[in-house]
């Protein structure tokens, strides 16, 4: 069943996922391959949440994205680029200081984890580290 | 600490993992944290994000925080898509107590609700797996299904020139999960329970979505009550980092919410 997980998932999220505008082939590719890195952690038990930010960032800068977390969870947040790149997940708190996040990256597709100390807003930045800017999708997971 | 061993089953190739951040470089500057994007969808957790996080550090009684059943003949569309919000938050609650007839009372109810709003008819399909998964006992599944449906209806009001509702269903669903996590933590006060109570910028947010709905729906008295009572609750949720409200500011919170629970479901709008 959790293995089957990413794959409803991604169909789920293509079938219902609210647009308030639509999107392009690329961040629907994004969203599917950020899917499959969460995907990975629901297997270790995370949800992942049915929402998502796509967008563009342009080479050398970050997409920046607030989330409001609770104090007691887990989270991972999730992010692909369309195009060939190498992206960076980092995490900031409400006053914008970086918070020490568990990575994983791997060229487009990259994640950051960690558990709040406190309740409140983050900011989730997704980094063009490498690469000429293109389409990008966000999810998060939770447990 | 969070584990990333089941990761590798990815085979995606090179792969690095690191703890990273939290130098004394690594801030952000506050013009860059306004333009962050927020949007519904990502900004604002689902009721299911907030029993997790409750769930964690207490035993809660589930079960014991469930309310009566609510009238479903509601006329007025704001207060629909409010009590819709708090139903699919009982859902999660359902969930969250493993009771299978509870979740199928309440899947049916989301649907009558749904109905009266004219955004049920992708909606029958959910209806039928809630059931089904229920009665399967598949309690992950369903807490995914009850997050589907809630997008669900949320994507079709917008189909429907009906976006401005999508606010309510939202903060009718985060009214309903506060008022039963307050709750919650009153019977069984502890300090990390309390913290997940410290919310000021989401309380702020929808406050500012409410402020971006039609003139129209913003003067209806329930609207507006509910708008001008946020501003309170606001000030309420704000404690400062890393100071858990006391059990006092709980009970406060939860009188605040409660009363506003009470005036949504209530079937004589305020005039």
């Amino acid at each position: 069943m959790k293995r089957l997980l990413p794959i409803f998932l991604s169909m789920l999220v293509l079938a219902t996922g609210i647009a308030v505008r639509a999107e392009t082939d690329a961040e629907v590719q994004a969203r599917k391959d950020a899917l499959d890195v969460a995907g990975a952690f629901a297997n270790d038990g995370f949800k992942i949440r049915d929402g998502h930010s796509c967008g563009i960032v342009k080479a050398h800068e970050h997409a920046l994205v607030t989330v409001n977390l609770y104090a007691g969870n887990q989270y991972w947040f999730s992010a692909a680029a369309a195009e060939p790149a190498k992206i960076a997940v980092s995490v900031y708190d409400e006053s914008g200081k970086q918070v020490t996040t568990e990575s994983y990256n791997n060229g487009e597709k990259a994640a950051a984890g960690f558990s709040p100390m406190n309740s409140g807003q983050y900011f989730v930045s997704v980094d063009l580290v490498e690469g000429d800017g293109g389409s990008f999708c966000l999810v998060y997971s939770y447990k | 600490m969070i584990r990333l061993a089941k990761l590798g089953v990815l085979a995606l190739g090179a792969v690095v993992f690191a703890a990273t951040g939290a130098t004394d470089t690594a801030r952000l500057p506050g013009d860059q944290l306004q333009k962050a994007v927020r949007s519904d969808s990502i900004s604002i957790p689902t009721p299911g994000e907030l029993f997790a996080a409750l769930g964690k550090s207490e035993k809660t009684n589930w079960s014991g925080q469930y309310r009566g059943p609510m009238p479903v003949t509601y006329r007025n569309r704001a207060q629909i898509a409010l009590n819709l919000g708090g139903l699919i938050a009982d859902g999660f609650i359902a969930v969250e107590a493993k009771d299978s007839q509870q979740v199928k009372n309440i899947g049916s109810d989301i649907i009558k609700l749904a109905k009266a709003l004219g955004v049920s008819e992708h909606l029958l399909g959910r209806g039928k797996s809630i059931n089904e998964f229920a009665e399967n006992s598949e309690w992950d599944t369903l807490q995914e299904e009850l997050e589907a449906t809630q997008n669900e209806v949320k994507s079709s009001m917008q189909s429907h020139a009906d976006q401005d509702l999508v606010i309510l269903v939202t903060l009718g669903g985060w009214i309903r999960g506060t008022q039963v996590v307050t709750a919650s933590i009153m019977q069984n006060y502890d300090e990390r329970s309390a913290k997940v109570l410290r919310q000021p910028a989401l309380v702020r947010f929808m406050q500012s979505k409410i402020n971006e709905v039609s003139p129209q729906l913003r003067q209806e008295p329930l609207v507006r009550d509910v708008s001008e009572q946020l501003n309170g609750i606001e000030k309420l949720v704000s404690f400062p980092a890393g100071k858990p409200p006391g059990v006092d500011e709980v009970r406060k919170v939860n009188e605040t919410v409660g009363k506003l629970m009470t005036e949504i479901e209530s079937k004589e709008l305020p005039k």
